[in-house]
């Protein structure tokens, strides 16, 4: 005798009769297990995607920016997404006034408002996420746009009077630029502001900023342009100040600035980054234990139905001498195979997911890619396959054990 | 007390059932724990002997006991008093996992109702005990073809048993029940589900099958009863006669 041998044989019998089922067409709570277990992992799939895109955001910065100050309750990434709460005044000064010191290459305020701009060319209204900067003529990039088309400084400012010269110029990211259908030299509108200024587009940025969104539609105009359309001139506001130096003698007078910041460094953002990827790990985790539970529940009730219905099989392998471990060998197999099957199917469907929500994310969000795919998916997957399939082997082993040969069969 | 017929062989009996009761708890449990369950008596004190070589039908009508005799010298039960020796061991106190081991490496059975696995093939079918024996792949093949070509299916081994007739349904059970080789055969009511024609092949088979083990026969048909060596007569869960 060989226990190989009788294994690999009752493995046989497991597939053997699960194939049997599915063409007789009798295994619709065979088929309900795999869509079960099909459900669950896609959606643990889809939302995985959607974790590892908001886990691999960027947090908004410049090439050359060693410094970020924000105000105390914000972090330097927190801001992208939220364009209210405390934020710094008098940012035209404290960056002119940096920008004398020898040490640093460059600052510059950064407003950041959600604005719906309107190009008249192409009739096509969107909110567009606008950053106000004070640029220095050089080709910096702020959220992934070059400002280097803009004219250097802040004409319209004129020393906090804002009558200053319009220049309209704005840079938009190309996504932005898509999503209005807007070209260089077309003309834009703010048709929710109470203004008849008018922005025209100097130059459409190839650079992107990505968040877990993917790139974002960006524009980037004179902070005090767009401080006039939004009505922020009060307190001359903006959220960060974004600070290029090779100096880090430099942090102690950017701590002073205001009395309650942050200075946060590029080492220090890096912490941060991590520090904010407790979202996506919680989305992550969420994802795992709803699969989890969804699939164990699904398959363990229908196994649990498909074994009533067939346990005079049980019954009769137990009368010519199969051992309860035989016995439980083959439901615990069939469950594996079902569940496999299901995993299979539910990662297939799982891309799918991720391929309609960045679908759907570009045609209503505008956005390119909210989820994405990591082969570490299809590896969770098979983990989450294989704990469902052992947690929900318990109670068809259970019935298994309940069988009475001589009521079956009697 | 019935006493045991004696056997008519030489050899020792491969099963031996001494002053078998077998009664059975009647309704669910009851709400008051000091009321005692009504019990009903399906076999009461029965003795016998059944040797090698022997074909022995078990008659009686129904609600006699036939059922639960056949299910205690078959080891898939154990009796509430007296004793069952299989193969020279007693199945009192076996737990449920030494007497499967029993059934397997001692007992076959055939069912009226064949009770095939549909899924798989009249062949696989046959080789199901060789699995649980861990017998390899070929070996099984091997056995399961030349036993299905003993009971005349040598052109059914891939069929499946819906596509089989009642009686090679039946045939298949019994060639089933005959890979391992067990030195007891045990068949409940095996022509029940068949015509009179189909029947008689069937109890041909049995009976060339009895030729080196003890084939035992639950049947209320005299026709299959006329061909065995021996008939225990049961009445109400006694023995009423043996020989």
């Amino acid at each position: 005798m060989d226990s190989r041998h009788r294994y690999i044989g009752l493995l046989g019998i497991a597939v053997g009769r699960l194939v049997g089922r599915f063409r007789r067409g009798e295994g619709k709570q065979l088929a309900v297990s795999v869509l079960g277990v099909a459900i669950a992992i896609m959606l643990m799939v889809t939302v995985g995607g959607v974790a590892l895109g908001l886990a691999s955001q960027s947090a908004i910065q410049g090439d050359n920016v060693d410094y970020w100050i924000v105000p105390e309750d914000r972090t330097a990434s927190s801001i992208a997404v939220s364009v209210d709460g405390p934020q710094l005044g008098g940012t035209h000064d404290i960056t002119a006034e940096l920008n004398t010191n020898p040490q640093i290459d460059y600052a510059t305020p950064v407003l950041l408002r959600v604005v719906q701009l309107r190009a008249p060319a192409s009739d096509t209204s969107e909110y567009i996420i606008v950053a106000g900067v004070v640029p220095d003529g050089g080709d910096r990039e702020v959220l992934g746009v070059s400002t280097g088309a803009l004219t250097p400084g802040d004409p319209f400012y004129a020393n906090g009077t804002y009558d200053g010269r319009w220049t309209g110029e704005i840079v938009a990211s190309e996504p932005a630029a898509e999503l209005l259908s807007a070209e260089v030299g077309d003309s834009l509108t703010m048709p929710r502001q109470d203004s008849n200024r008018s922005l025209h587009v100097e130059n459409i940025s190839t650079g992107s900023y990505n968040t877990g969104a993917g790139p974002l539609p960006i524009v980037v105009l004179h902070q005090s342009e767009l401080q006039a359309i939004t009505g922020a001139t009060d307190g001359d506001p903006a959220d960060q100040i974004l600070v290029s130096t090779k100096s880090s003698d430099v942090r102690p007078e950017l701590e002073s600035l205001y009395p309650q910041s942050t200075v946060v460094s590029k080492g220090g953002f890096a912490e941060q980054s991590v520090s904010t990827s407790s979202l996506p790990v919680a989305v992550a985790l969420t994802a795992v234990l709803t699969a989890v539970v969804v699939g164990t529940l699904f398959v363990a009730t229908m196994m649990g139905l498909e074994l009533h219905a067939d346990r005079q099989r049980l019954a009769v392998l137990s009368a010519i001498g199969y051992r309860m471990r035989s016995q439980a060998f083959l439901v615990v197999a069939e469950t594996f195979i079902l569940t496999g099957i299901g995993t299979f199917v539910g990662v297939g469907l799982g891309l799918t997911g991720i391929a309609a929500t960045n679908a759907l994310a570009t045609r209503y969000l505008g956005v390119q890619s909210v989820a994405i795919f990591d082969p570490v998916l299809v590896l969770t997957a098979g983990a989450v396959a294989v704990v469902i399939a052992a947690a929900a082997s318990i109670y068809p082993v259970w019935l298994t054990r309940r069988t009475d040969v001589l009521e079956v069969l009697g | 007390m019935a006493q045991a017929a004696q056997p008519p062989s030489d050899q020792p009996p491969v099963v031996t059932c001494r002053d078998v009761t077998r009664q059975y708890i009647r309704g669910s449990k009851s709400k008051f724990a000091n009321q005692p369950r009504p019990t009903v008596t399906a076999l009461d004190s029965v003795s016998v002997d059944i040797c090698p070589g022997e074909f022995v039908g078990i008659a009686g009508p129904s609600g006699s006991g036939k059922s639960t005799l056949l299910h205690l010298l078959a080891g898939l039960d154990t009796p509430t008093d007296g004793d069952v020796t299989l193969a020279g061991t007693s199945t009192i106190g076996l737990s449920e996992q030494r007497r499967a081991r029993l059934r397997l490496e001692h007992v076959g059975i055939v069912f009226q109702h064949f009770y095939l696995l549909p899924s798989i093939s009249a062949r696989a079918n046959v080789a199901l005990p060789l699995v649980e024996y861990g017998i390899g792949r070929s070996t099984r093949r091997e056995k399961a073809t030349a036993l299905l070509d003993q009971v005349g299916l040598e052109d059914r081994t891939t069929h499946k048993p819906g596509e089989l007739s009642g009686g090679e349904q039946q045939r298949v059970a019994i060639a089933r029940a005959l890979v391992t080789d067990p030195e007891v055969l045990i068949a409940d009511e095996p022509t029940g589900e068949l015509d009179t024609e189909t029947g008689e092949q069937i109890i041909n088979a049995l009976s060339a099958s009895s030729s080196d083990r003890a084939v035992v026969v639950a049947s209320h048909d005299e026709r299959v009863l006329e061909r065995t060596d021996r008939v225990i007569r049961l009445h109400d869960g006694r023995l009423v006669s043996d020989g």
